[in-house]
This record gives structure tokens, C-alpha cells and sequence, in this order.
């Protein structure tokens, strides 16, 4: 007989900077920056991600800068 | 040595050739103060994320500058560009301590960083093994 294990398949997180090597995240590369803020404008936490702790300080550190020079939204509405 | 960004957005309503005699102007100030420019970017006109002062563009500027003995005018640079309304946005950026941290961090997984590629690959075959128990 089969169990019933339900069967979920979770993607395994990577961070993303991790595994591209970024160490340094620019504020000036909107491109990479756009992916982790979703519709709302918000940052995208690490729990859904997948963000590694040092990488999260400095992406959060330079979605801020982008913001102030208006490469990046606030909020939209 | 220590190394900076200043970057910052000119209202689109300026002329390209105002927007570069005003660089021109800080780049002075900047080199007067003891520092160098490296490089300088024009992004040119660029949509706003949001607006301000109901304008939807503005245009971007870039430079890059290098201190040796961190002596620089970048305080008065921006007293002034707080002053002309024409600058929309600046921002100044000390770069140096973190690129040295990132190129730190970038050494030492050069040597085994090799063997982390191939894990987009092996994802689809955990869903194939959920099968095999009958």
C-alpha cells in the first residue's frame, strides 16, 4: 500500500547574490535591484527570497539609496 | 585613499549643455579640494520612479572620485547643490571600504567556487523520486 505522504516540493532557496558572486550590490544596477521588489514596492523580506543575511543588509541598504535618487519607487499606488 | 560616488539629477527642463557646465562646475570644486574625478557618466534622461516637483525625468549624472589623503570639497559640493534647485536628487556614496570588503570575500571562494554551479540542474530530479515507493 502507498503512504500518503504528501507530497510538497519545495524549492530550495539560494540567495541569489551568493550564487552569482555578487559581493558588492549596487545601487546604480536597477535591473538586479527590480527583482526584489515586487508590486507593491516593498523589500522583499528573506523569508521568500531566500536572501542570505549579508547580502540582505547591503541589498536593503542599496534599494534605500536607489530609492532617494528615484530609480526606484517608494510605493506605487 | 578613499574613493566616492556623487551622483545626482538635474531637472529635465535644462539643456544638455547647462547640465554639463554645471558639472563642469562641481568637477572644479571637486578637483580645487583635492581630490580627482576617475570617470563621469552621463545617463542622460531618465523616467523617475516617482515624481518630484511634478516632473516625471530628470536627468542623470555620475562621477566618480578618488581622495588620496581623504581631504575632499564633497561637503561643499553638496552645501551648494542643496542650494540650486535645479538638482532634484544627489547623493554621495563612500565607496572604497566596500568594495575592498567585497573583492576580501570574492577571493577566497575563488577556489572552490566551481563545483556550486550545477545546482539549477539537479532540482527537477527530487520531484521524479517521489514515485518509486509502491
Amino acid at each position: 500500500m502507498a503512504r500518503s505522504r504528501k507530497v510538497f516540493f519545495r524549492r530550495r532557496k539560494v540567495c541569489k547574490f551568493c550564487a552569482d558572486k555578487i559581493d558588492y550590490v549596487d545601487y546604480k544596477d536597477v535591473k538586479l535591484l527590480q527583482q526584489f521588489v515586487p508590486e507593491r514596492s516593498k523589500i522583499l523580506p528573506r523569508r521568500i527570497s531566500g536572501t542570505c543575511a549579508r547580502h540582505q543588509r547591503l541589498l536593503q541598504q542599496a534599494i534605500k539609496r536607489a530609492r532617494h535618487l528615484a530609480l526606484l519607487p517608494f510605493t506605487t499606488d | 585613499m578613499r574613493t566616492y560616488e556623487l551622483m545626482f539629477v538635474v531637472d529635465p527642463r535644462i539643456a544638455d549643455e547647462e547640465v554639463v557646465t554645471m558639472t563642469q562646475e562641481y568637477k572644479q570644486m571637486i578637483s580645487a579640494g583635492g581630490s580627482e574625478i576617475t570617470q563621469e557618466e552621463q545617463w542622460g534622461r531618465r523616467k523617475l520612479a516617482y515624481p518630484i516637483e511634478k516632473l516625471n525625468e530628470g536627468k542623470y549624472v555620475l562621477l566618480f572620485i578618488s581622495s588620496q589623503d581623504g581631504k575632499t570639497a564633497l561637503h561643499e559640493v553638496e552645501h551648494r547643490m542643496r542650494q540650486n534647485d535645479k538638482i532634484l536628487r544627489y547623493l554621495t556614496v563612500r565607496t572604497d571600504e566596500d568594495l575592498k570588503r567585497a573583492a576580501r570575500l570574492a577571493r577566497p571562494e575563488g577556489a572552490g567556487g566551481s563545483s556550486s554551479s550545477g545546482n539549477e540542474a539537479g532540482e527537477p530530479a527530487d520531484l521524479a523520486d517521489e514515485d518509486e515507493e509502491v
